[in-house]
């Protein structure tokens, strides 16, 4: 018996994730329930399901780096066969990115495994401490993090994930990219850099650069899509960017904060992809310019919809502005140990906030908001998604709620400060209880100067443009859409987001074509002509005897 | 000589018996040739995991062929290498005769499939097992022409090209071969394998050896599919029909042509720094050349086989390392090599079988009319692409830290993009042959019959459970020994000839 725990590695840490790994896998088993209600072949989906859950434990709770990579390489075939559950036209080719770029991460890890065991010679989790000194190690270190990069979706890894968030069902995409793989990715990145690997500045800036990047150019992108769930997965990128950003502070407070900010990411983005999936279902598609004016037909998802994009956003006092305001603080106090750079990671993390805020903006204006795309259309289904997908939203919203007015008190004391041991200093100052108070008063006191002050009934009228009631003219429509068409517009990102579009920033298009470009040459040379392959024989023993015979 | 060692000649009678036995009364008996093929490589795989058993007790096995003392006589040798090499090929014949059964329906002349059949796996095992080089090279010719005949079995315009271009290259294969053994026979006045490299240890180096390791690493090279003398195995190995593809992919290079160059090198010749260099080159060239012309394919088999090609490199590359680490490796993917090549190849063959088609881009959707075939073909592309926890994964992981191990870090590098190529070609197999919407253009498809579906099966559980043979004790039995005798080299064939004397 003692064996088999020596096999296990349990800190704070491992718990606090694998915690967490268990409730999601639940709340996406109670969700899928009815979202999947229907389809054939559902066995296997709850199946997956189950295996992804037991890997991904393996993962967390293994004390060998060889077991660890080996549940990890499986999750990557289990995402492709999750993924492969879409209906959509693209979803062959999306798993199949996604399985290519996950794989080769994962081939990419067994080279720095293979380090790892040249350095060391063993691949015992708690025996390894390798400082970053030779080539050999900074290898070893670059090649286990791009799995962790690759799974968690930091740029340029992250690609697979918008395509997935658009082509999975919602309650996979709620569960691998948006919560599990982030728990995952992050545990790993977490663990690389507290416990296998002595971190150097140097590292430590490349970590904050590679951040930083991800946060601002992710946002950017997403500002400017025109798919509900391809949105939310550009934020699924973006948000990997404040962890990497905080980790790669490599004070205990950076590395809290970045924990802290994975778990809150987990809560609301899932629950921004169940009730993305919540509105899916019910509208037939994800696509903004087709969608609007759902709160009124559903008011729970809206609720819940809401306050997770004001989590993601930062707005006091959901979960996101607790750890956004972690990593804040662990940003400037880096400056302390020689971070010269602060001021700039500082700005991408602020910069980055303002414009989820913006999107956001966007999405709720698209989808909730604004007026529904065909009016004359009565085929909208009316009326609320079932029970217990609305409950497993709940849950998450009350959770940004409760991660945020009790960020201390609950998440921080319990899970995250132990996960990163004592030494932990908070310099800046935010009394999350109060502060809630506060601003639940400030906004009580504002509604009764409201009542007050407007007391005589105000002039109500209907929507016009130019002169023109709205509701007359069914073809016209202000989606809210194109507002944000301004910003791919403007001169110097008109460009870039035309290289985008193209996917030249695409590391497995450009790759594609390099691939492509060798095996053409290659097919020309087997061309089936007998005499050339003799000649290739003969060519061969030359350079043969020549290399054999040189002393 | 010990008595065990008297299954050693089994396996060359058994096979050719039956062989005789299945064109003498193929006419007469409908079932015969089925039955016969099933019962010869049952009973060789009964054999080779006897021999297996065996090796583990006395090591070596030595047979004199009608008790003629060597080097005068025929001798045949089972070590740890040949024992593992007998199951590989024994357990792949086997698994693929269940599927030609219902396969080779569509073919007029079951008698001559499998009359030629047990030809090839007669050819094989006495590759194996033969310790003179003279009837390595009689064996070798065996297996060769009965697999140019299997090629062109489809009798059609493609695949008579197809076996004539591979009949021509591997004949002028074959010559440089002969052409090596006379110089060696007219140096050393041998022909005895052991004896040889006697011989040639006692003599020192020479050019003639020099001379005779180049032509044996383009004969056997060319046989193994090593670039740059692959170039008949592309257009050979599609034409062939099914099964007999899996046997030459899954089998014939290897037993042909990765054996017989590990067998003289490391024991024979003995293993240099410089032949070390050159088969690592060798190895890692076939590993790129062949994914990157792989990728690219659309015609299923085409694609399988241009992977076989890359799957070689990696063998190569493991062994020429001559590490012990880099030695286990290779000979492990070796075996797991075998396994998936040659259940990719029989799900080609079952989707050809129903769909009437090898061009992956006319299918789509039929993993569900074909639920086993999908299944057993989504295990051997993750087999092969290294996906945990399937044999491909345990057997790339240990060349990979071997190579790490060895400071090889260009090469390490090499096999983990090659490892990433191989797993995307196979997930644009698995995108355009199985995944997806089911293409209508296709009619109406039915799963293959129960014989071909359970020998997939098999050869789908062998991929899952592969990957405990990485592991300690089955490792010792099976890879460990067979390892060992490449360790030993040189004094592994002293050792044989204190045997026989």
């Amino acid at each position: 018996m003692d064996n088999f725990w020596q096999l296990l590695l349990l800190d704070n840490l491992s718990i606090f994730i694998g915690l967490f790994a268990v409730l999601f896998t639940l709340l996406t088993a109670v969700y899928s329930f009815d979202f999947m209600r229907g389809r054939k072949n559902i066995f296997p989906y709850y199946l997956y399901i189950l295996l992804t859950l037991i890997a991904s434990l393996g993962v967390i709770f293994s004390s060998n780096l060889l077991v660890l990579i080996v549940f990890w390489g499986f999750l990557g075939l289990l995402l492709y066969l999750l993924i492969s559950f879409g209906e959509n036209k693209n979803t062959p080719a999306t798993a199949k990115k996604a399985l290519i770029i996950i794989g080769g991460s994962d081939a990419i890890m067994l080279l720095g495994l293979a380090m790892v065991w040249k350095i060391t010679g063993t691949l015992e989790i708690s025996k390894i401490k390798i400082a970053l000194d030779s080539n050999t190690a900074i290898a070893a270190y670059l090649c286990l993090a791009c799995g962790a990069f690759a799974k968690a979706g930091l740029m340029p890894f992250h690609t697979w994930i918008p395509d997935t968030a658009q082509d999975a069902p919602a309650p996979v995409t709620a569960y691998l990219p948006a919560s599990l793989d982030k728990l995952l990715g992050i545990y790993l990145l977490c663990r690389l850099s507290l416990n296998l690997f002595i971190m150097n500045p140097a590292m430590n800036t490349l970590l904050m650069v590679m951040g930083s990047i991800t946060i601002v150019a992710a946002v950017m992108m997403a500002l400017v899509q025109h798919d509900l769930k391809r949105l939310l997965g550009y934020h699924a990128v973006s948000q990997v960017g404040y962890m990497v950003l905080g980790i790669g502070t490599g004070t205990a407070l950076g590395i809290a904060a970045g924990l802290f900010h994975m778990l809150n990411h987990a809560i609301y983005k899932s629950c921004l992809f169940f009730s993305a999936g919540n509105v899916e279902q019910k509208a037939g598609t994800t696509d903004l310019d087709k969608l609007g004016g759902y709160a009124k037909f559903m008011p729970v998802t809206f609720i819940t919809f809401l306050i997770a994009s004001l989590a993601i956003s930062g707005i006091p006092p959901f979960n996101g502005f607790a750890s956004k305001w972690m990593i804040y603080q662990a940003i400037v106090d880096s400056a302390k140990t020689g971070n010269t750079l602060w001021m700039i990671y500082l700005a991408a993390a602020m910069f980055g906030s303002a414009l989820t805020l913006a999107s956001f903006m966007k999405l709720i204006n698209a989808v909730f908001l604004g007026q529904p795309a065909d009016k004359t259309n009565a085929s909208i289904k009316q009326g609320e998604a079932p029970l217990p997908m609305l409950a497993v939203g709940i849950v998450l919203a009350a959770l940004c709620v409760l991660f945020g007015v009790f960020a201390y008190q609950l998440p921080l004391k319990n899970y995250i400060i132990p996960s990163v041991g004592p030494g932990l200093v908070f310099p800046g100052v935010w009394n999350s209880p109060l502060a809630t108070i506060l601003l639940l008063s400030a906004i009580i006191i504002g509604l009764l100067f409201y009542w007050l002050g407007v007391n005589k009934k105000p002039r109500e009228t209907r929507n016009f443009i130019g002169g023109e009631i709205l509701e007359d003219h069914p073809q016209m429509r202000v989606s809210g859409t194109e507002f944000y068409n301004t910003i791919s517009d403007a001169p110097p990102f008109k460009n870039i987001y035309r290289l985008a579009e193209e996917k030249n920033f695409d590391l497995y298009e450009s790759g594609k074509k390099i691939v492509f470009w060798l095996n053409g040459i290659l097919n020309r040379m087997h061309n089936g002509i007998i005499s050339n392959y003799l000649a290739w024989c003969l060519l061969g023993m030359i350079i043969l005897f020549y290399a054999l015979s040189i002393k | 000589m010990i008595a065990a060692a008297n299954i050693a000649p089994l396996f060359i009678v058994i096979s050719l018996g039956g062989a005789f036995l299945i064109s003498l009364l193929e006419k007469r008996m409908k079932h015969f040739p089925y039955a016969m093929g099933l019962i010869v490589t049952g009973m060789l795989l009964i054999l080779s995991l006897a021999a297996v058993k065996a090796v583990g007790l006395y090591r070596i096995l030595i047979y004199n062929v009608g008790s003629w003392k060597p080097p005068l006589g025929i001798t045949l040798v089972i070590d740890g290498f040949s024992a593992f090499m007998l199951v590989t090929v024994n357990l792949i014949a086997f698994l693929i005769a269940i599927y030609s059964g219902p396969y080779m329906e569509r073919y007029t002349s079951k008698g001559k499939f499998f009359a030629l059949f047990l030809l090839m796996v007669a050819g094989m095992n006495g590759v194996v097992i033969t310790g003179d080089i003279f009837n390595l090279f009689v064996f070798l010719e065996i297996a060769s022409i009965a697999s140019f005949a299997l090629v062109a079995f489809g009798t059609g315009r493609h695949e008579l090209e197809a076996s004539f271009k591979y009949t021509l290259m591997s004949a002028v294969g074959s010559l440089f071969i002969l052409l090596g053994i006379g110089l060696l026979y007219s140096f050393t006045s041998t022909l005895n394998m052991a004896d040889i490299a006697c011989a040639l240890l006692q003599k020192g180096k020479s050019n003639i050896s020099l001379m005779v390791a180049v032509m044996f690493i383009m004969g056997f090279g060319l046989k193994a599919a090593l670039v740059p003398f692959h170039g008949w195995l592309p257009d050979a190995h599609p034409s062939a029909p099914a099964p007999i593809s899996a046997m030459l992919s899954g089998v014939l290079i290897k037993s042909l042509g990765v054996y017989t160059l590990c067998r003289l090198f490391f024991n024979v010749l003995g293993m240099d720094a410089k032949f070390s260099a050159v088969l690592m080159f060798l190895g890692a060239l076939s590993m790129t050349v062949g994914v990157f012309s792989a990728i690219g394919q659309w015609d299923f088999k085409r694609l399988l086989a241009y992977h076989s090609i890359s799957q070689i490199g990696y063998v190569f590359l493991g062994i020429g390392l001559g590490t012990p680490l880099g030695i286990l490796g290779g000979l492990f993917h070796l075996f797991n090599h075998s396994v998936f090549k040659s259940l990719l190849f029989l799900n080609s063959g079952a989707v050809e079988y129903a769909a009437k088609t090898r061009d992956l881009r006319k299918m789509g959707g039929l993993a569900q009319k074909m639920p086993v075939t999908g299944a057993t073909a989504l295990v051997a592309s993750m087999s092969i692409a290294g996906i945990p926890p399937l044999n491909g994964f345990w057997s790339k992981l240990i060349i990979i830290v071997a190579l790490v191990d060895a400071g090889r870090f260009g090469y390490a590098f090499l096999a983990v993009l090659v490892s990433i190529m191989t797993l995307a070609s196979f997930a644009k197999v698995m995108k355009y042959a199985f995944g997806g919407e089911f293409n209508t253009n296709l009619g109406d498809i039915k799963e293959v019959p129960g014989l071909m579906r359970l020998s997939m099966t098999i050869l789908a559980a062998i991929c899952v459970i592969g990957g405990i043979l990485g592991f300690a004790g089955a490792r010792e039995i099976f890879l460990g020994k067979a390892g060992g005798v490449l360790q030993e080299g040189i004094n592994h064939s002293l050792m044989i000839l204190g045997g026989i004397k």
